[in-house]
């Protein structure tokens, strides 16, 4: 089933967090909503639930209109960031909960645990309590738990956050391999960007409660609508400079142009620029530059880092160009 | 300011630091021992013997206690404890965690509502007593007052005699367990504290999953306290023997008769401090210390077999 949200609003108190948000998410299509801390990706993540109510617009699940609906009644599935596991019962009794408290007979239940547990690889868990699990089982539990009702839709409120960086990465694969399989909508709330990239069919960028942009991967990566996504995406983040400063002639004046850092080539010729410091990041270095006045980073392999002086190069299909004034691309 | 020496042996451990920490253990320690330890092995030893505080304390060997076995009273007064503590104890936990979960919600009023169930704890126990006295007046007391609303020629509603609180045995040790529930300010702070450091996401989890108000309260939040109200069961009988002392002395004065309302708390003082029986009395605090024991054990067993058999 597909998810759609029409001018979704939700305030708390005076403070509007959701700014009137359209977005859908197809069927069998995970959707990634992107976005820093504070920008409201939980708060629709919530919204999207039930768990908070929306003070104006629509969601729909299908053809159905579960605005008004409590959060039981929508059929959906939520993976809390802190995996939200009763540490009081078995992985197993953990799994079951959402159907033994819809009246599911035990032996059922018990059954369809199990295979959801063989479906996310920890059906060898199913007795032990979450006291005794790792991040990783916690995770691919409350997985299983999301699963095993079989919902409409699944939200996934930053379920890798918690893990270290290697469980990180191997879940992430994992997840996108589970999604592939058993596919259904999916809203996936992240703050990392490369998680974004890997996981989304689609990104959508959230800032303060509006969406800046809403497009594939690729999209997102090579084509970003605003500033703020250009920037937000991307580590080190995408250099802005006045189209007649340093790099003058790449676009109109007037406006800015965004180089990604990986963009920038150093060498002999070129603008001159002066380098302030390099910081290496395994076979990457980062050089942080000063041309004239602006500072400007660079990702080059740590093998050919430059000497105190080095000149920059940029293509032209490498730039961006961005109105100043509203920050949109031009 | 002189820099504290950073290789300086932790205070502690040098004798003047063990000199500061036995003289600020000291009025505690002085305490423990002279107000519990040393009663307590004066209790124990006079339990064997005879003692009026003017003669000299004679050994009797056991005959206290075969005297307190063949008591009607101490009797009377024993199943009166065992009554309260298995009717009362249960009775004030339930309070205690169904204002703790009524109260646990931010919403106006509630810091008012939690100071109003915490408040008659801290009352002073005669003054409350007393207040229950007039509560309690069957003829001019509020709640038989509010009981005969509806009801004609000082009948309740239902055509029924009011309780007669102070002269009817049962209705006067009714009366004894209706005020110990309205004492149960600690248990309610700590099942309060106990229920707020719950996760929200668990509840937030059970409402997606549309878990019932009874099956949100079985399968999550009573397991999840159940210890905390194991603890509270466990100090909650030990209490029992207390509890019911004061409100036994100032409000029914362990009547109506026959000892409707005598606990094992009130034979004991009546027998130390107004029959100057003190042997007596040891004898009898040696067989509440006993019982209280035995009854902690009990639970203890009982809750730790619960938790191994608790169906999954």
């Amino acid at each position: 089933m597909s998810l759609r949200l029409e001018g979704v609003r939700v305030t708390h108190g005076a403070h509007e967090v959701l700014h009137g948000l359209d977005l859908t998410v197809a069927r069998d299509e995970l959707l990634v909503v992107l976005g820093p801390s504070g920008a409201g990706k939980s708060t629709l993540l919530r919204a999207v639930a039930g768990l908070t109510a929306l003070s104006a617009g629509r969601v729909a699940i299908g053809e159905r209109d579960v605005t008004g609906l409590r959060p039981g009644r929508r059929n959906v599935a939520m993976v809390f960031q802190s995996y939200a596991l009763f540490p009081h019962l078995t992985a197993a009794e953990n799994i079951a909960f959402g159907l033994i408290v819809r009246d599911v007979p035990k032996a059922e239940a018990a059954e369809r645990a199990r295979q959801a547990a063989d479906t996310v690889g920890c059906g060898h868990l199913l007795d032990r309590r979450p006291g005794q699990l790792s991040g990783g089982e916690r995770q691919r539990i409350a997985l299983a738990r999301a699963l095993v009702r079989e919902p409409d839709v699944f939200l996934l409120d930053e379920p890798l956050s918690n893990l270290d960086a290697e469980l990180r990465v191997e879940m992430r694969a994992e997840l996108k391999a589970l999604h592939a399989r058993v596919g259904g909508a999916t809203l996936h709330v992240t703050h990392d960007q490369v998680e974004a990239l890997v996981l989304g069919d689609r990104i959508a960028v959230l800032r303060e409660g509006r969406i800046e942009q809403v497009g594939t991967p690729e999209e997102i990566w090579q084509t970003p609508a605003t500033t703020f996504v250009a920037r937000f995406v991307g580590s080190p983040p995408m250099n802005l400079l006045p189209a007649d400063g340093p790099l003058a002639g790449l676009a109109p004046a007037g406006t800015l142009i965004g180089i990604r850092p990986g963009a920038l080539r150093l060498g002999d010729d070129g603008t001159p620029a002066r380098v302030e410091r390099v910081e290496v990041v395994g076979e990457d270095a980062h050089v942080y530059l000063r041309l004239g006045e602006y500072p400007v980073v660079a990702r080059i392999p740590s093998a050919g880092r430059p000497g105190a002086e080095t000149h920059v190069t940029v293509r032209d299909t490498d730039v961006h160009v961005f109105d100043p004034t509203t920050g949109k691309r031009a | 300011m002189k820099a504290p020496q950073e290789d300086a042996p932790p205070r502690s451990t040098s004798p003047r630091g063990r000199r500061q920490l036995g003289f600020m253990l000291a009025p505690y320690a002085l305490g423990l021992v002279g107000l519990v330890l040393l009663p307590a092995a004066a209790t124990l030893g006079f339990a064997f013997a005879d003692y009026d505080l003017v003669q000299p304390p004679r050994w009797t060997g056991t005959a206290n206690f075969t005297e307190l076995a063949g008591d009607g009273i101490f009797r009377t007064a024993l199943l009166n404890s065992l009554v309260f503590a298995a009717v009362a104890v249960p009775l004030r936990l339930a309070v205690a965690l169904g204002l703790a979960l009524l109260l646990h919600r931010r919403a106006r009023g509630v810091g008012t509502a939690r100071t109003a169930a915490a408040l008659p704890t801290a009352v002073p126990e005669v003054a409350y007593g007393l207040l229950w006295l007039w509560l309690f007046n069957p003829l001019y007391g509020p709640i038989n007052q509010l009981l005969r609303v509806g009801g004609e020629n000082g009948l309740t509603a239902l055509g029924r005699t009011p309780p007669q609180w102070l002269t009817d045995p049962t209705d006067a040790r009714a009366a004894i367990i209706i005020m110990s529930l309205f004492t149960v300010g600690e248990s309610f702070l700590v099942l309060l504290a106990a229920r707020l450091v719950l996760p929200p996401e668990v509840y937030e989890l059970a409402a997606i999953e549309d878990a019932t108000p009874w099956d949100v309260f079985r399968r999550i939040t009573f397991p999840l306290v159940a210890p905390v109200l194991g603890l509270l069961l466990v100090r909650d009988t030990i209490l029992s023997f207390q509890v019911s002392f004061v409100p036994a002395l100032v409000v029914t004065d362990g009547g109506p008769p026959p000892y409707a309302t005598t606990y094992l708390s009130l034979f004991v003082y009546r027998n130390a401090f107004e029959y100057l029986r003190y042997g007596y009395a040891s004898a009898a605090t040696i067989v509440m210390l006993l019982l209280t024991v035995a009854a902690v054990m009990l639970q203890w067993r009982l809750l730790r077999r619960w938790q191994r058999l608790r169906p999954r």
